[in-house]
């Protein structure tokens, strides 16, 4: 693994996108940020990206918005998504699946439950 | 960016929450209960929750989970939206608020013991009548006061995960005799969709310590018939005593039922389930199975995708003392060009084009700089409704509140000194200006009061208007109490504006018992002090029964003003133009003297105060009996209308003010100082304080000889 892992974070918090930088560029990931969902699909019109990390509720686009959008399309349909929820209960979780999720993050996480995640899913 | 910073981030992130939620609820009162309206609620609490979480503000989660919880069933209708839901919303908001600002000011949680309670009871209840099976579950769930909520009851929350790992260690119970057990993986199709990818979690395994022992390739078809979405493979591994059955099963906590598992030597690995075996169907059944796998999250997905969620505003974050480097520049660059526009005026040149451009660039760049800066009025608007509805509860006064022009804006240093005075004057109009219900209905107006808030641009300032529709001020006791504490002689003659305005002598308070919403002590006087304090004023119209509204009127920002340069002497000052209300050049009739070097100036047949500004600023002689200088009228707060007697007045333009404080020390009598265009430096008047200080002067020695 010569590439750095690259990540989109997408969340409208700019707390919780400050936090998510801070943990993943300190743990070697080259990370992006878009404030919703609506934007993050703008940014991955441009880009190539090996994991998406989102926030479910967001203006303009929503987290389930998104993953419909890029399953729904070619390019990014077999992109790892992580849903980032505060939900842990197993009913939210089939739901996350459903909607096309590959996994989740369960807020509030530290560092190392972000990095397993990711790791879990990405090359 | 360090952790202080993005609790920083966070919090400011808070008080917008509140604000949208604020804004919301407001809405539901009013009447819209649609549904991005509550989801905005929703989304304010959720948000702070996550941060709360993340930041490890316990009591403030513990609160936003059943806050949150609530207003999830709200939005999923399940919990009907009636007034009395609303405000129940509304307390809780209340309390949320407390509840960040001690998180951020690492005080005390408020007590939200009873709240809670009340909040789980509004979702219980409707638990209980929409599904039973489910009540129990929601009833405990709900109710958690206690620190942590959202984990303690998860089973597959890692933490709790590892807590368990770390007993079966202890206990290793289910550990396999030969120091190693085994695990029989068998992922299913789907396993492969949703980007999931089975090599991955086999590998997870393998870094657990895991080896793969077995290889059930069986199932592999005829490669005509091979589909490769299909899960055809299944694996046996074998892994280490040391880790926990609850730990590999973790590795597969993403894709679930997708991939079976199986525990134990004992174990085959589990059958796999391929989606088609009859040869003809397969050929088919591959585009098939790629195809609906995709549009089956949609399908399910539509209902929540449907309502597109206006665009929000695009906005970054700076910080502000950036922005304060920025305006102070642009201060600088003002006082350049004008330095400049005067060099070249004294060397001759003029009628250069570039000096027209650059001073029109220097006055959008300035413009610019302070819309930066400037914000809507509506944050401080938005702290009013909680006020009512304490005052509701203190006073039994119900009011209602109409706001307008909250999106006005100006600057944000004004703003944040807004709050003090606004607040003084809200409590003020309900304690004293709104009359109890039974009042209120005898005088034939509606029982519930109104409370009106407006801001406008007006000619440069901001109007600001606090308006209620009560019983308006009693002259004449207004004016008996002031003779009583002795603020006015008993024969004084005064006209009816100035008997409002007695109310904002310091020490005068006309409440019959001293209430502790408005009359604790500091009067009208700390918000006239708070006003002038920036760089305002504040009248009343008041009309007895009808109502009392008090207006304030305000400088856009506190950086750059408009002034009136004057001559006394050698030196030069500035007169703030929002002080100014003419300049004349009288007539020897004009001015009568008044012994003791007084005079004063009759305008119009209403005589005013002439004040010599030379003796203020030592400037040499007063130019002879006013005649030869210029007299400039001047209104203030304190001490109303006054002459001031200067030299000359040699230009009228915008300035940037420095403090006086910060470089030098604070001087009665002057507000600040500015740099000119030949780069004198010149001080800016505090006509206020300097019109008082006269008449104090004038007043002491008359005194005496009395």
């Amino acid at each position: 693994m010569t590439k750095m892992t690259r990540i989109l974070t997408v969340d409208d918090s700019a707390s919780m996108r400050a936090l998510l930088n801070h943990a993943l560029s300190t743990s070697g990931f080259d990370v992006a940020q878009a404030d919703d969902g609506q934007s993050a699909l703008e940014w991955l019109q441009l880009n190539e990206v090996d994991v998406v990390i989102t926030d479910i509720n967001m203006p303009r686009l929503d987290g389930f918005g998104l993953i419909e959008a890029l399953r729904g399309g070619t390019r990014h349909r077999d992109r790892p998504i992580l849903v980032l929820t505060t939900e842990s209960s197993d009913e939210k979780k089939n739901r996350a699946r459903q909607m096309g999720a590959t996994g989740w993050i369960v807020k509030p996480f530290d560092a190392a439950k972000l990095v397993a995640a990711v790791r879990r899913v990405a090359h | 960016m360090s952790p202080e910073e993005i609790q920083g981030i966070f919090f400011a992130e808070c008080d917008e929450s509140l604000q949208a939620a604020e804004a919301g609820l407001a809405a539901c009162q009013a009447g819209t209960h649609d549904g991005e309206t509550i989801n905005a609620i929703f989304r304010a609490v959720h948000s702070i929750k996550g941060g709360a979480g993340a930041f490890g503000f316990e009591a403030l989660q513990a609160f936003t989970h059943t806050f949150e919880t609530l207003l999830s069933d709200v939005r999923d209708g399940s919990v009907p939206i009636t007034a009395k839901l609303v405000d129940l919303l509304l307390r809780a908001l209340d309390t949320l608020s407390d509840h960040v600002v001690a998180a951020r000011d690492g005080g005390e949680a408020p007590a939200d013991t009873a709240l809670l309670a009340e909040l789980t009871a509004a979702q219980a209840r409707n638990a209980g009548a929409a599904a039973p099976a489910e009540a129990p579950a929601a009833k405990q769930a709900a109710p958690v006061p206690a620190p942590e909520p959202v984990a303690a009851d998860d089973p597959f929350d890692l933490d709790s995960l590892l807590d368990s790992l770390g007993e079966e260690l202890a206990a290793p119970a289910e550990v396999e005799a030969e120091a190693e057990w085994k695990i029989h993986v068998r992922p299913h199709a789907e396993a492969m969709g949703n980007g999931s990818e089975p090599v991955l979690l086999l590998r997870e395994l393998a870094r657990l310590g895991g080896r793969c022992v077995a290889v059930d390739c069986s199932h592999v078809p005829a490669l005509d018939l091979l589909d490769a979405a299909q899960g055809y493979l299944g694996w046996t591994f074998a892994l280490p005593a040391a880790v926990s059955e609850a730990e590999a099963q973790e590795v597969f906590d993403f894709i679930g039922d997708d991939c079976a598992l199986a525990f134990g030597a004992g174990q085959p690995i589990p059958e796999p389930r391929i989606a088609v075996v009859a040869p003809p169907v397969v050929a088919e059944a591959a585009p098939v199975v790629s195809e609906t796998a995709a549009p089956r999250a949609p399908a399910a997905e539509s209902p929540a995708a449907a309502p597109a969620p206006p665009a929000a505003g695009q906005s970054i974050r700076i910080d502000l003392a950036k922005l304060d480097k920025l305006i102070d520049s642009v201060g600088e660059l003002v006082i350049a060009q004008a330095m400049l526009a005067q060099r070249l005026t004294n060397e001759n040149v003029t009628g250069i084009d570039e000096m027209g451009l650059l001073e029109t660039l220097t006055r959008d760049i300035q413009e610019c700089a302070m819309s930066i800066r400037a914000q809507p009025i509506g944050s401080v608007f938005s702290r009013v409704p909680r006020i009512l509805r304490e005052l509701a509860t203190t006073t039994g006064k119900h009011t209602r509140l109409e706001v307008s022009g909250e999106s006005t804006e100006l600057d944000k240093t004004v703003i944040e000194k807004l709050g003090e005075p606004l607040t003084h004057l809200i409590r003020n109009a309900v304690d004293h200006g709104i009359e109890s219900a039974e009042e209120r209905l005898a005088a034939g107006k509606p029982a519930e009061g109104t409370v009106s808030l407006s801001a406008e641009h007006r000619s440069g300032r901001i109007h600001i208007r606090i308006a209620d529709d009560g019983k308006g001020i009693d002259q004449a006791r207004v004016l008996a109490k002031a003779i009583e504490k002795g603020i006015v002689s008993p024969d004084a003659q005064l006209s009816r504006e100035e008997i409002d305005h007695l109310i904002f002598a310091p020490g005068f308070s006309t409440a019959q018992a001293v209430s502790n919403i408005s009359g604790r002590g500091v009067g009208m006087d700390v918000v006239r002090q708070a006003v002038k304090d920036l760089g305002g004023r504040i009248t009343i119209e008041s009309e007895q029964g009808k109502g009392t509204a008090f207006i304030l009127t305000l400088p856009l920002t506190l950086a750059i003003s408009e002034g009136m340069i004057i001559n006394i002497g050698d030196q030069a000052l500035v007169v703030p133009l929002a002080n100014v209300v003419e300049s004349l050049r009288p007539d020897a009739s004009e001015v009568k003297g008044l012994g003791h070097g007084q005079s004063m100036l009759n305008v119009r047949g209403k005589f005013i105060p002439v004040v010599p500004l030379h003796d203020f600023f030592g400037a040499g002689d007063a130019p002879d009996g006013a005649r030869e200088g210029v007299l400039i009228v001047v209104e203030t707060e304190a001490a109303g209308k006054a002459a001031l007697l200067v030299d000359g007045i040699s230009d009228q333009r915008q300035f940037v003010i420095k403090s006086l404080e910060t470089h030098y020390r604070s001087m009665e009598g002057v507000a600040g100082a500015t740099i000119l265009g030949d780069g004198r430096v010149a001080l800016i008047l505090d006509v206020d304080s300097l019109v008082a200080g006269a008449a104090a002067c004038a007043r002491a020695p008359l005194r005496d000889a009395a």
